[in-house]
């Protein structure tokens, strides 16, 4: 993920943290010694100091660092926190607002006064504040602009069933015959039609989330666990962008819960013990999002010691009965598939297979209501791999469409490196693909304009395979837009060159070309 | 049985009217490449894809290119799948007394038509049956 990335979603997630973080302090301030509540501020803290930190924002750690260090304390009950100390971190959440927003252009003066101030002030014994604690009524800031609401999924989804309902009046229009219907009449119907359907394209993009989002549901749960069981874990995110239906990844909670508690609990070792494998001490789960044709494929990785082969090769022989002949012969894929069985789950995990197999049944029943499938990979000492894949029931791809002879195609944007006129095409070297030929697409329908060069995506290991000279011709370039990609059928899919069929706004039809086995 | 009849490849073609979604008029398939020509393409309705075939080219394996406008399509879906029938012409759908012979395939109306009755699983297997790609 490039930083400038990172830096956008360190700006949502962060904004996210110290709007609750508000609400918590204002909670907090009438109830001083609930250390729940002083839990909570300080995992917000501490959550906003660590993704500054892998950014380099000293500034903005080195303040949650301090109020952090006030926040524990508070939460230990070895220091008694007071309405002032409140007042000092609520100003200090303020002021984090504004270093977040600044990180691109410095800390502005206003700021850098502020942090000053609240700096010394978090120096002192939270119990002896001075009185420049007092808030400063002429700073009180005005509420933040309200750009974003949160609705019920629920309501998205009655609005889409609503929208739906409206399109299919149109079916209910009753038919008519030229002469009883003025071409001004059927123009200003086809016209209310079209953007009926642009409404409800709108509307599903309301359905879908990025994975990143998703994921971030799990960062208080990691940390919980990574402290719980003395671990120390990050958690990496790729492909974080890709948007997935909400209603899939809602029933994708529970699972991925369970395989986050095995990788922390039972996957990653401690500190110690890693460092003695010659590990880093910090373990690494990485959860990948990828789409492939008409999945989705969420891998969740972890860098721990693997899954115990010897324990299972025990259940199979002591309560399944194989002999060891039989269990040998097993590819290895199909032996760990064994950690799903539901009286697998009911063995003392601990010491027979490393805790793997805690609620494995659970997270299987669930892929496989989903449609899905799952496949575990697991190395000693090197860690473990589950990669589910999954019907992609609906996502949203922006794509460059154009016109290839009687065909509207389409390649996602990430792929495609440049456009170029061809009278302007002086790229020198490479040859042009002859994708029209590959194609089968005759070329006296043909009328190229434009090359595209594609840039290939990245490969699966994480390293980008760079820009290749694939370049073909197109006919007419229609517009980079959002496509609704549906899977594309059992009759497209035998030609194997297609990714899916994607739906512009307009309800027009583009076929999405399949990168890989061009 | 309520049988829809249409008429393709110059002969009446009967399926079982509870297969027929709708039908839909004035519609124009996006087509695709490396498809069999009875293949016209692929239209969007009400959130389902649908893969139309001009039945009469599928039927008499005819190469040429199907035409760009279409006037009628039959949607069909059943089970899981769903597809698109171009007709020559639709008569529209006929009550059908069941015969004794379950395996015959021809019927007769009382307006004198020989119908061959057919299945869209028969058309889905045929158009398997069919080369794509290269």
């Amino acid at each position: 993920m490039d930083i400038e990335k990172y830096k956008k979603i360190f700006t949502q997630e962060s904004g996210k943290y110290l709007q609750e973080l508000n609400t918590t302090l204002i909670r907090v301030e009438k109830d001083l010694l609930n250390r729940d509540l002083w839990s909570d501020i300080h995992g917000k803290i501490h959550s906003i100091k660590g993704m500054a930190r892998a950014l380099n924002l000293d500034t903005v750690s080195g303040l949650c660092h301090s109020m952090e260090a006030w926040c524990k304390g508070f939460q230990e009950g070895s220091i008694i926190p007071t309405t002032d100390a409140v007042q000092v971190l609520m100003d200090g959440a303020e002021l984090l607002k504004d270093l977040v927003a600044a990180t691109a252009d410095g800390v502005p003066f206003e700021a850098a006064l502020q942090l000053k101030r609240i700096g010394a002030l978090l120096t002192q014994p939270p119990d002896k504040l001075s009185p420049l604690a007092q808030p400063d009524v002429h700073s009180i800031p005005a509420p933040s602009k309200i750009d974003r609401i949160r609705i019920e999924y629920a309501l998205i989804e009655e609005l889409l069933a609503r929208s739906q309902e409206i399109i299919l009046l149109e079916k209910t229009l009753p038919p008519l015959s030229q002469d009883q219907i003025s071409s001004g009449l059927r123009s200003w119907i086809d016209h209310y039609i079209s953007m009926l359907r642009a409404l409800h394209f709108q509307l599903s993009r309301l359905m879908l989330m990025p994975v990143e989002d998703f994921i971030s549901l799990f960062d208080k749960t990691v940390r919980d666990l990574a402290r719980t069981y003395n671990r120390e874990v990050t958690l990496e995110i790729v492909g974080g962008d890709l948007q997935v239906d909400i209603g899939l990844m809602d029933r994708l909670r529970e699972p991925f819960l369970h395989l986050l508690r095995n990788a922390i609990a039972h996957g990653v070792e401690l500190p110690d013990e890693r460092e003695r494998n010659g590990k880093s001490r910090e373990g690494k789960i990485v959860f990948k999002a990828e789409k492939r044709k008409d999945s989705l494929v969420l891998t969740l990785s972890d860098d721990g010691r693997g899954i115990d082969q010897t324990a299972i090769e025990r259940y199979l022989r002591d309560t399944i009965g194989m002999s060891d002949q039989e269990i040998s012969s097993m590819p290895p894929e199909e032996l760990l598939q064994t950690i799903l069985r539901v009286d697998f789950s009911s063995a003392d995990e601990t010491t027979q297979l490393a805790g793997r197999g805690i609620g494995m049944d659970v997270v299987a029943k669930a892929i496989e209501y989903l449609n899905g499938s799952m496949t575990i990979h697991s190395e000693p000492s090197k860690g473990t791999e589950f990669s589910i894949r999954l019907p992609l029931s609906l996502s949203i791809v922006y794509a460059i469409v154009f016109e290839l002879g009687p065909h509207t195609l389409s390649v996602p944007t990430s792929h495609v490196a440049s456009i170029e006129r061809i009278q302007a095409a002086s790229t020198p070297g490479g040859t042009l693909y002859d994708l029209g030929g590959r194609l089968g697409i005759d070329s006296g329908t043909r009328n190229p304009t434009h090359i595209l060069k594609l840039r290939r995506p990245p490969s699966t290991n994480g390293e980008t395979a760079g820009e290749i000279p694939d370049r073909f011709t197109i006919d007419a370039v229609i517009g980079n837009m959002p496509l609704m990609v549906m899977p594309s059928g059992e009759l497209l899919a035998r030609a194997r060159s297609f990714a899916g069929v994607g739906i512009m706004e307009n309800g027009d039809i583009s076929i999405l070309l399949d990168m890989e086995n061009l | 049985m309520d049988c829809f009849i249409f008429e393709a490849a110059g002969k009446y073609l009967g399926i079982k009217a509870q297969y027929v979604y709708r039908i839909v008029d004035d519609v124009n398939p996006a087509r695709v490449p490396l498809l069999p020509s009875c293949h016209a393409g692929i239209i969007y309705d009400r959130g389902d894809l649908f893969d139309v075939i001009d039945v009469g080219r599928l039927l008499e394996n005819d190469s040429a290119p199907p035409p760009d406008k279409t006037t009628y399509v039959i949607l069909l879906k059943w089970n899981q799948r769903r597809l698109g029938l171009i007709p020559e012409r639709i008569v529209g759908i006929k009550w059908i007394q069941d015969t004794a012979d379950k395996k015959s395939r021809t019927v007769f109306t009382s307006e004198g038509r020989t119908i061959q009755m057919i299945s869209p699983e028969e058309i889905w297997k045929m158009l398997l049956d069919l080369p794509y790609g290269h």
